[in-house]
């Protein structure tokens, strides 16, 4: 059921009970009257505190605050900076549950949630940007292809020329994974076992890099 | 609205496409304040029956009718059945019986649509193509973003979502099976912008904008290596000219997630069924990242 099906069956209901209204009587009905009416008073309360928090942004934030954008990557320092940029106070809180409650009643007294809401996303923004490796990446992948496409002797030749810092960088930028002891042999196997099988699964490649 | 359509393509199945759709749509619609809009184009309905319960997804689409079967089927028979409104799901229905995410709409699919290939050659090529953009045109613009979800194909109904959209979103998995596929793709793509061409003026012909890599594990090098491959392959692409140098490989990469396989039973996102897990934090960073990519592009 969806809000406007909701309306629709209280509208509905309510107009039963307008023609109705002179006829009804007797205990059972009372009661449950009585309790409906309870509940839709809790109901109006939700409502409007909800309608008020939308209008004012506050449960967007509240929303981003407990996002998983949120969780991955808002700390206590970042909070704190946000409370000194966007409400221009410090926040006591140490606890990040109880920076975040102090941010919100913050933000929400100096009616600033708009300010919040933009300081939030531009954080989380920044955090998921990530750097493309730029030209040494893509001349380091093509050497990769390139070294697949040599014969055994013209292979071994081109990685003699090569110091162990050069190799680590094609390796590291070619998604082979090593640690800081493998030798320079093992990590010769690596390249050459790896960069064959790129050159053979890139038939694109080959024609490409060929040019 | 300056509204994206983006269809979400790839005729390998298994890829992570209908998680992608699902799950971005929602992080748009609860994170970004965006109106969204999916459109469930496969037969499978896998949308559809993520964001509706079976009984619920069954009783709307009876027969058909309030599903995107029904504009296939006005286009065969010429006839005009399809109501937009009345076929809308808008929000999706939680554990309290009622909405949340009231800005993420859906055209559900339904099963009736694996009848339209055998019958839509009965109409001309160019008839088909502009299906989905005639019927659904004018409607994407109330929408900041409109996701067709495919079906795992290249035949006619995916056809009519790459002539409707802007660009191509490319769901992938990280394995050689999905990178020759990819090769084949890319290159059918490029054949579909030709063909296009003339019932497109003044239009920018889709094109492969973004790639998504699913079921990613950062274990070992298998995962790494396979990606690697993908990034060699691409640039292969781009200088053949069969991919655009704008076409990029969207970070972060989804991991594995237990949560995310769960939510589809629960029929909800993951946004809203897990928010802590890793899967709702790796769709939030990379739905920040496709609005980056998307609303900056010119």
């Amino acid at each position: 059921m969806n809000y406007s099906d909701l309306a629709g069956r209280l509208a509905q209901i309510g107009e039963r009970i307008a023609r109705h209204s002179e006829k009804l009587e007797g205990e059972i009905l009372g009661r449950s009257a009585g309790k409906l009416a309870s509940q839709l008073d809790r109901f109006e309360e939700h409502l409007e505190s909800h309608l008020a928090s939308r209008k004012s942004r506050e449960l967007f934030l509240e929303n981003l605050l407990r996002s998983p954008a949120s969780k991955r990557h808002l700390t206590i320092a970042l909070l704190k900076r946000a409370s000194r940029e966007v409400g221009g106070k410090r926040l006591k809180s140490e606890d990040l549950a109880a920076a975040k409650r102090e941010f919100i009643h913050l933000v929400h007294g100096a009616g600033k949630q708009d300010q919040a809401v933009q300081f939030l996303k531009e954080v989380f923004a920044e955090a998921v940007h990530v750097e493309s490796g730029g030209k040494e990446k893509t001349l380091l992948q093509r050497e990769f292809i390139n070294l697949g496409q040599l014969l055994d002797e013209d292979f071994a030749k081109e990685i003699s020329a090569r110091s162990i810092a050069e190799l680590r960088r094609v390796a590291a930028v070619n998604g082979i994974r090593f640690t800081d002891k493998t030798n320079r042999q093992r990590l010769t196997t690596l390249i050459r076992r790896y960069a064959q099988r790129a050159a053979f699964n890139v038939p694109a490649a080959r024609v490409a890099s060929s040019d | 609205m300056s509204s994206k359509v983006l269809a979400f393509i790839n005729f390998k199945g298994g890829v992570g496409k209908t998680a992608t759709v699902v799950n971005i749509a929602a992080t748009l619609a609860a994170l970004h304040e965006k109106k969204v809009l999916i459109v469930d184009l496969d037969p499978q309905s896998n949308s559809s029956l993520w964001l509706m319960r079976p009984d619920r997804w069954r009783e709307h689409v009876a027969r058909g009718r309030r599903s995107t079967f029904q504009i296939f089927d006005d286009a065969l028979q010429g006839k005009n059945r399809f109501d937009f409104d009345e076929a809308l799901v808008k929000g999706v229905i939680t554990w309290t019986g009622l909405t949340d995410l009231p800005r993420l709409h859906l055209l559900p699919a339904a099963l009736e649509l694996l009848r339209i290939e055998d019958r839509i050659h009965e109409l001309r090529p160019s008839a088909i193509y502009q299906i989905l953009d005639s019927a659904l045109g004018m409607q994407f613009k109330q929408y900041n973003y409109v996701l067709l979800d495919c079906p795992p194909n290249l035949y006619s109904t995916t056809k009519t979502a790459i002539f409707s959209a802007d660009s191509c979103i490319v769901p992938y998995v990280p394995d050689y099976l999905s990178l020759s596929g990819f090769q084949v793709l890319a290159e059918q793509v490029t054949e579909m912008r030709e063909k296009f061409a003339p019932y497109l003026p003044g239009r920018r012909r889709p094109n492969i904008g973004a790639l998504i890599v699913s079921h990613y594990r950062q274990t070992g090098n298998v995962f790494r290596l396979a990606v690697n491959e993908l990034e060699l392959s691409m640039a292969a692409l781009r200088e053949a000219g069969v991919l655009s140098e704008q076409t990029v490989l969207l970070q972060p990469y989804v991991r594995h997630c237990v949560r995310v396989a769960e939510s589809t039973s629960e029929h909800l996102p993951v946004i809203l069924y897990a928010p802590g897990s890793i899967g709702a934090q790796d769709y939030a960073d990379l739905t920040q990242r496709f609005v980056d990519l998307f609303e900056t592009k010119k």
